[in-house]
């Protein structure tokens, strides 16, 4: 294949993996999936009852790897039986979607069910509201992800069939989105309440905010705060993630000889070197701007 | 933290009972589904994942026991662990037995999962009481489970079938985790200390249905099996779970509201 063409792909690829990152952060968010979960499903028991939807399906990456290999198989199928790639894996997306949706629902109605001792109610109304959503970014992750893997099939001639592929991509954007994106839902938002940058106190577990800037605080307002800067980060590193790992071999094509295959892998070294060095200068930086943390005044006089 | 308790788990209906109804329920589907294929006709095939859903509701089950030791996080591992040892041991069974082929499936996953159990208990001392008959439990199930949703998809369990149909076409994928959530799904959703076993286990057949309703999409391109009756019947199965299930959360739920404020203070106390 040209190198132009092969560029122009994996440019294609980069963009739909951004957005699939994007959107499936926000889609965990929507419905506290993975690490923050831990914290709303513990608020009720610390007596904060709450109106969050707890959409504890399992981790992100297997319930990721089941909307997109639900979605690659579905849209394999239906372009084994002659039907247009295009209406193909739309038509997987949807179907992965509406599946997405009923796991998220039993999930909800069981971890609320299951509260029963701490009076946490079931509200029927967050499943109206917040499934469609969950299923709206469910719907753009799979289908992004399929045209990622999609491409690699058909374009780029990768040895995997689409489910195959879907379902690796699948579990990679969601370990992606669950090591990227859930800090800031976890961390920040649930516990705004507490000062910028405490960390999670003991005393402070299962404390979650629970009302809003007006009324009680829900799914769909985290995912709001959660766009602003959780999402497009887990966007541009799932995205990252794509791109940059077949850029070095579209660069360096290590069809065409062995020498040039070392020189992709050197230049894949390369990158994650210069990754490491820049990560550490940030963490540098930020303790050098910000400091230690604080000792809490308490502990500092019961310490004096 | 641990949501699910620390204790063994209350048991409405004893785990000798579902492991015979997985087992028994399981091994039937399959046979009846392999030879009723043959005989009456491909449409037969469905039968397959009702036997792949006996093998999910006993998993569900066996997980449940297992993970209300404690294990929070650990139950989506534990699913796919289950699905993991269930591939090995299927590839294996099925390349080698011929028509005994899940029969010696089901026994070498024993084997990998009595195995997998020991090393939990005695090299990682995990000290889980249940850990060795558990994981066997989850290995077999993880086998019925791979076996049924494949017949579904193929007709057959002839290995040859198998690996042109389902393996290098990379719909093992599917079933690898769309059997896998049916697994660990229900405990993981309901985990929580009010959890009941009645509730928990439907939730298995609401999502087997639903990895029944995927194998008959599959289906629809494989001569050897019909997928239109398989959808069919997932899409009625899917209902009845499901709709069984709102009832349980209807019971077992503190109050189902359909839109409300909090419970107030006095309320709480």
């Amino acid at each position: 294949m040209e190198p132009l063409t092969g560029m122009g792909v994996l440019a294609l690829m980069g963009a739909a993996a951004t957005i699939a990152g994007a959107s499936e952060d926000l889609e965990s968010d929507v419905g506290s999936q993975s690490n923050p979960n831990s914290q709303v499903q513990l608020a009720p028991q610390m007596m904060y009852p709450h109106r969050i939807y707890s959409k504890a399906i399992s981790g992100e990456p297997p319930s990721n790897a089941l909307m997109c290999a639900i979605g690659g198989t579905t849209a394999s199928v239906l372009i084994t039986a002659g039907a247009s790639a295009v209406l193909a894996l739309v038509i997987g997306a949807i179907v992965a979607a509406a599946i997405h949706g009923t796991y998220s629902v039993t999930a909800y109605f069981g971890r609320s069910a299951s509260q029963k001792r701490f009076k946490q109610p079931v509200y029927l109304d967050l499943i109206a509201s917040h499934t469609p959503v969950i299923m709206g970014y469910s719907f753009i992750t799979t289908f992004c992800i399929l045209v990622v893997s999609y491409l690699m099939v058909a374009v780029l001639a990768h040895p995997f069939s689409l489910p195959l592929l879907a379902f690796i991509w699948g579990i990679t954007v969601g370990a992606i989105g669950s090591s990227t994106g859930d800090v800031h839902y976890g961390a920040e938002r649930e516990f705004q309440n507490v000062e910028y940058g405490a960390g999670l106190n003991a005393a402070n577990s299962g404390n979650i905010v629970r009302k809003a800037e007006s009324g009680l605080r829900n799914g769909i307002d985290n995912s709001w705060f959660c766009a602003k800067f959780g999402g497009p980060v887990t966007g541009l590193a799932f995205g990252m993630t794509v791109f940059l790992s077949g850029w070095i071999t579209a660069l360096f094509d290590p069809t065409k000889g062995d020498a040039i295959g070392w020189v992709s892998v050197i230049t894949g070294v390369i990158i994650v070197l210069i990754l490491i060095l820049w990560n550490r200068n940030i963490e540098v930086a930020a303790r050098a701007a910000f400091g230690t943390y604080k000792e809490d005044e308490v502990e500092a006089e019961v310490a004096a | 933290m641990s949501a699910g308790g620390s204790g063994a788990a209350a048991e409405a209906v004893p785990q000798n009972k579902i492991i015979a109804f997985g087992v028994a329920g399981g091994l039937i589907g399959i046979y009846a589904a392999y030879f009723l294929v043959d005989m009456v006709g491909q449409y037969m095939s469905f039968i397959g994942a009702l036997g792949a859903i006996c093998g999910m509701i006993w998993g569900a089950a066996a997980v449940r026991r297992v993970a209300s030791y404690g294990l929070g996080t650990g139950v989506p591992s534990i699913g796919m662990l289950a699905l993991g040892m269930g591939v090995i041991a299927t590839t294996f069974g099925l390349a080698v037995g011929g028509i005994a082929g899940p029969i010696i499936a089901l026994i070498s996953a024993a084997i990998i999962g009595l195995l997998i159990g020991s090393l939990a208990n005695k090299v990682l001392n995990m000290g889980i009481p249940i850990m060795e008959i558990s994981m066997t439990e989850i290995a077999t199930a993880g086998t019925i489970t791979i076996i049924g949703l494949t017949i579904a998809m193929t007709g057959t369990f002839d290995f040859p079938i198998v690996l042109k149909q389902v393996i290098s076409t990379g719909y093992i994928a599917v079933i690898f985790i769309a059997g896998g959530l049916a697994i660990l799904h229900p405990f993981n959703a309901n985990l929580g200390p009010d959890e009941k076993q009645d509730r928990t286990l439907i939730v298995a057949l609401e999502k087997g249905a639903l990895a029944m309703v995927v194998a008959g999409i599959v289906a629809t391109i494989n001569e050897g099996a019909s997928g239109s009756l398989t959808i069919l019947i997932g899409l009625a199965l899917w209902y009845i779970g499901f709709s069984g299930y709102y009832e349980r959360v209807k019971r077992d739920a503190y109050v189902v509201l359909g839109t409300g404020q909090l419970p107030t203070k006095e309320e709480l106390e």
